[in-house]
């Protein structure tokens, strides 16, 4: 494994690797290795050593670092200032196994976003701009510093979600949002599915601006909350003191007075998956329209399951034998399903995500080219 | 400004090819002489040339069938939506087809149960919130031109408007987008779910510029219109003091819904033109919106209000919805207010840092003494984009070429101080040749390796948006005469 702790040292890597035609894989924290088509045995780029806070401005709402930095860094240098990340980056190495660190690059690669999406949208709403080292060794910078730019196509949109398949990012500059003071979580006990999905679109669609929208099934609550009967619906709600009183009470008036307050904050476990770490087989993640869920989980049919982003993203854990058709359910939804945890083999055979339709795919093919045109960026990853 | 030069064996066609086009749309192919005219250019009207031929399309699958026909034949594509762009991004070619979508304009589902409209492209900004508000809804961005601009338009710019610092540019209200490539294959990329399932092939598309293919459909997020807005107006007499204002808004977590910023130029100039009631003598003018629920607005307020007085600045706060539109009206009318200060202006567009505000808005006052030229400024504070007026006389030899210049040299120090050439306009062809001030060469071969990836045969309006050496196209002036605006009717701010 080679290491590399500077931009020229990613590019005199990657130059050296374009020689020998010769791909390799990145790894920052290493937590997302498992995840996406296996990359027999390629030789490792670390890159975790490209770490640290370069500057941080928060009176500009952004703030730039090298890509390995620890999300809990970032998380504690911008809550000094009362300020967060908008894309809601949460951990997910225990449902993945992993020991390593999760990282702002890692999690962006990944398009990786909890429940918070709901409010400032994914890691792509909120990268403006990175430096990284192209497929021909080449530094370039995507995007630029302001949050509001036409100028040349948008490549920090591409980034995000690449799963490094792109180039090797060296430096990333991200909008960040103030935190406000105060959160509380509603929770509507003894609903079904299409009871408790239906509340949480309501409240999805009024001028509350919920940080959290999520149903659990009473498989999955029974850990986190005392007896809620059939399930529940759980609403987190953001503000100073005054507004978020203001906006408990009118979210008490769209929920018929049925909802009471919770202690706890389920939300960081829900979005981080820790409730599937235990569980026997495949861990999916299915992103569909929100109004869709329950009929989607009806058919989905699995014990164990829970309801995001207001219906938007179903997680479940299912026997590997329910790839096929797990895949066919959320194609005839027109939504994704994302097989986030299972054995190499399965990764093999099913990938991240479905084949697309050949016209899209070739597109991509051609995008990925025209970035690393030897493919030697995590190759298949994707 | 040079753009690829005219193919003659394709002019040459040109009958050849009217008829294949009328073979695919009966109905919808403009060849005639004074019918192409009306398409001669886009809202950049300095540069104006008349389409080969014109098509107008009314379903995708005749979008697909003219796209194999050109890339079977070879024929350069300019996509259209209402020609309302500010770069020239929609500039027609001499032998080009020119394809307009303003006939598809169907909104094909209103899902409120899942909060998003399924438009086709044609269908204007504005009818997406008419279509929609009687339920409480609307769709949030909202460039000044949105009675004309149409969603595909608004797709290929990556459109803003006043409120984008709160609720985003088009690419952060998208959930999905069908679009046409220019090999004539359709796809879908995300859709109700938002998901894409691979690259973010949705994101690289909108705010292309037309470049990699043709939109024919757009689910776009609608959300609840706020309970609750209010208005402020602060002035100051510095600019110093207004951008320190700005910063300190900002850093205190304050979201402002809108944040704009006139200078005392601008202020008083639009005073006597509407008076909308901006205070005598200020040097700086910001109109603060806040909504959301009442006690956040009301937080927000008292925020800003303290906030403006520790930076010597005064408040004064709407008291009804009337004194609201009156404050607005002015920022609003603002470039017909300098309208009448000269006979000519050009409005510039490029983002730049905040903190920079005061250093840029220093060195824009040196360069208009260089030039001999006068200019104001508006500006999107709350998110950094300048819209700098440069008001000129065409008739006096030589102005508007320094005009052209001044405008350039201000874009140049906003990338100089870390900024950008195009905040929402685009850089179409009016900024082209200026892309080399702010992006490296390996940077533009990148880009231009993309561009391939949709287009390979570099059909899709060729000379936009990457610099290019090659034939001149007929030019005209960079400007705004005597108030003819094209698109007189549309608000500009
Ligand atoms: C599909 C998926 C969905 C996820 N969803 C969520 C979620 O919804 N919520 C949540 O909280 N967490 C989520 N995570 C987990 C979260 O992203 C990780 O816990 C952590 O942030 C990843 O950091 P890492 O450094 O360990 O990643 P690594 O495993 O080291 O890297 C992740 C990916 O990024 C690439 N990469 C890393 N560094 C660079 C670089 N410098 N340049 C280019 N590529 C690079 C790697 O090659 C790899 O493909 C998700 C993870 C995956 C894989
Ligand atoms: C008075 C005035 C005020 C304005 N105010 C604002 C503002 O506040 N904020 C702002 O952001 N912009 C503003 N603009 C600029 C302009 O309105 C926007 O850029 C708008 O999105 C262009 O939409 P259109 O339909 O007119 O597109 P056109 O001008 O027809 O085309 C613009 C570009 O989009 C491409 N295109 C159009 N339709 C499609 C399609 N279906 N598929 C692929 N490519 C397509 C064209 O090829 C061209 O490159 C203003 C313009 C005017 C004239």
């Amino acid at each position: 494994m080679e290491k590399a702790a500077s931009e020229s040292q990613v590019a005199e890597f990657v130059r050296a690797a374009r020689e020998k035609k010769a791909p390799f894989e990145i790894v920052a924290g290493g937590t997302l290795r498992a995840v996406g088509k296996p990359l027999a045995n390629l030789p490792l780029l670390d890159v975790s050593g490209l770490s640290g806070i370069i500057k941080y401005e928060p009176e500009e709402l952004i703030v730039t670092a090298a890509p390995a930095t620890p999300l809990t860094e970032i998380a504690a240098v911008l809550g000094e200032k009362n300020q967060r990340l908008g894309f809601d980056p949460a951990d997910w190495s225990q449902v993945l196994a992993s020991n390593g660190v999760a990282t702002l690059g890692g999690a962006a690669s990944a398009d990786a976003s909890g429940s918070g999406r709901l409010r400032h949208g994914g890691a792509r709403d909120s990268l403006l701009a990175f430096r990284a080292v192209n497929g021909l060794g080449e530094t370039f910078r995507g995007g630029a510093k302001v949050v509001k730019n036409v100028t040349g196509f948008d490549l920090p949109k591409l980034v995000c979600g690449a799963h490094g398949t792109l180039c090797v990012l060296t430096e990333m500059t991200f909008r960040v949002y103030p935190r406000p003071q105060l959160a509380v979580t509603l929770c509507l006990s003894d609903v079904t599915p299409d009871t408790g999905f239906a509340a949480l679109r309501k409240i999805a669609h009024s001028a509350l601006e919920p940080a959290g929208l999520a149903y659990l099934p009473s498989s999955m609550s029974g850990s986190m909350m005392p007896d809620v009967g059939q399930g529940a619906a759980l609403i987190k709600l953001e503000g100073a003191a005054k507004p978020l009183e203001e906006k408990l009470a009118m979210a008490h008036g769209l929920l018929g007075n049925a909802a009471s307050r919770i202690d706890s904050d389920p939300f960081v476990a829900i979005g981080s998956g820790d409730q599937f770490a235990d569980l026997p087989g495949d861990i999916w993640r299915v992103m569909i329209a929100p109004s869709d869920a329950p009929r989607v989980a009806r058919e989905l049919n699995a014990q164990y399951w829970l309801g995001d982003w207001a219906g938007g993203l179903l997680w479940l854990a299912a026997p590997p034998s329910d790839a096929a058709r797990i895949r066919a359910i959320a194609a005839a939804a027109k939504g994704q399903a994302m097989l986030l945890r299972a054995s190499a083999e399965s990764r093999v055979l099913y990938g991240l995500y479905a084949p697309q339709p050949e016209a899209l795919a070739g597109v991509s093919r051609a995008v990925k080219a025209a970035f690393d045109p030897l493919f030697l960026f995590n190759p298949g990853r994707l | 400004m040079l753009l690829p030069p005219t193919d003659s064996k394709i002019v040459a066609r040109r009958a050849e090819i009217v008829s294949a086009l009328q073979a695919i749309v009966p109905d919808g192919v403009v060849a005639d002489k004074s019918g192409l005219a009306t398409f001669d250019s886009d809202a950049l009207s300095a540069y104006h040339q008349t389409p080969l031929v014109c098509v107008l399309p009314s379903t995708r699958e005749q979008v697909s069938a003219i796209l194999k026909y050109s890339a079977a034949e070879g024929i350069p594509i300019v996509p259209r939506g209402s020609g309302t762009s500010l770069s020239g991004g929609a500039l027609p070619r001499e032998d080009g087809i020119l394809i307009g979508m303003g006939r598809m304009k169907r909104i094909i589902e209103i899902d409120y149960e899942n909060a998003c409209v399924v438009v086709e492209p044609g269908v204007t900004n504005l009818n997406i919130t008419k279509a929609v508000e009687a339920n409480g809804f609307y769709y949030a961005p909202d460039p000044s031109s949105q009675v004309a601009c149409s969603i595909g338009g608004n797709v290929a710019e990556n459109s803003g408007g006043l409120h984008c610092l709160k609720y985003g540019l088009t690419t952060n209200n998208l959930l999905g987008v069908t679009m046409v490539l220019p090999g004539g294959e359709i796809v879908t990329l995300g859709g109700k779910s938002g998901a894409q399932g691979g690259l973010d092939i949705m994101g690289l598309v909108t705010g292309s510029e037309g470049l990699l293919g043709v939109v024919v459909e757009v689910t776009v997020k609608i959300l609840r219109k706020p309970p609750v807005t209010r208005t402020l107006m602060a002035s100051f007499d510095t600019v110093s003091a207004a951008g320190a204002c700005v910063a300190a808004v900002i850093a205190d977590g304050v979201v402002p819904a809108a944040m704009e910023f006139m200078d005392g130029r601008a202020a008083e100039a639009i005073e006597s033109y509407n008076q909308p009631g901006y205070p005598k003598g200020a040097e700086a003018i910001l109109i603060i919106d806040a909504d959301g629920v009442e006690a956040d607005v009301s937080h927000a307020i008292s925020r800003v209000t303290a906030i403006v007085a520790e930076c010597g600045g005064k408040t004064v706060e709407a008291t009804d919805e009337k004194q609201r539109a009156r404050i607005w009206s002015g920022r609003k009318a603002a470039f017909a207010a300098m309208g009448k200060l000269a006979p000519d202006m050009i409005c510039m567009d490029g983002t730049i840092p905040r903190h920079a505000l005061p250093q840029v808005l220093d060195e824009m006052a040196k360069l208009s003494e260089k030039y001999q030229l006068g200019f104001c400024n508006v500006f999107h504070a709350g998110d950094g984009n300048l819209h700098p007026l440069i008001i000129f006389d065409i008739m006096k030899p030589g102005e508007f070429e320094r005009a052209e210049e001044f405008g350039a040299d201000i874009l140049r120090l906003c990338v100089k101080v870390g900024g950008v050439l195009s905040g929402e306009h685009g850089v179409g062809v009016e900024k082209r040749d200026l892309m080399t001030d702010m992006f490296t060469p390996e940077e533009l071969a990148l880009q231009g390796r993309v561009k391939c990836a949709f287009d390979v045969g570099g059909l899709f309006n060729p000379g936009k948006v990457f610099p290019m050496l090659s034939a001149c196209v007929e030019q005209g002036h960079i400007h705004v005469h005597g108030a003819q605006l094209p698109h007189p009717h549309l608000p500009r701010y």
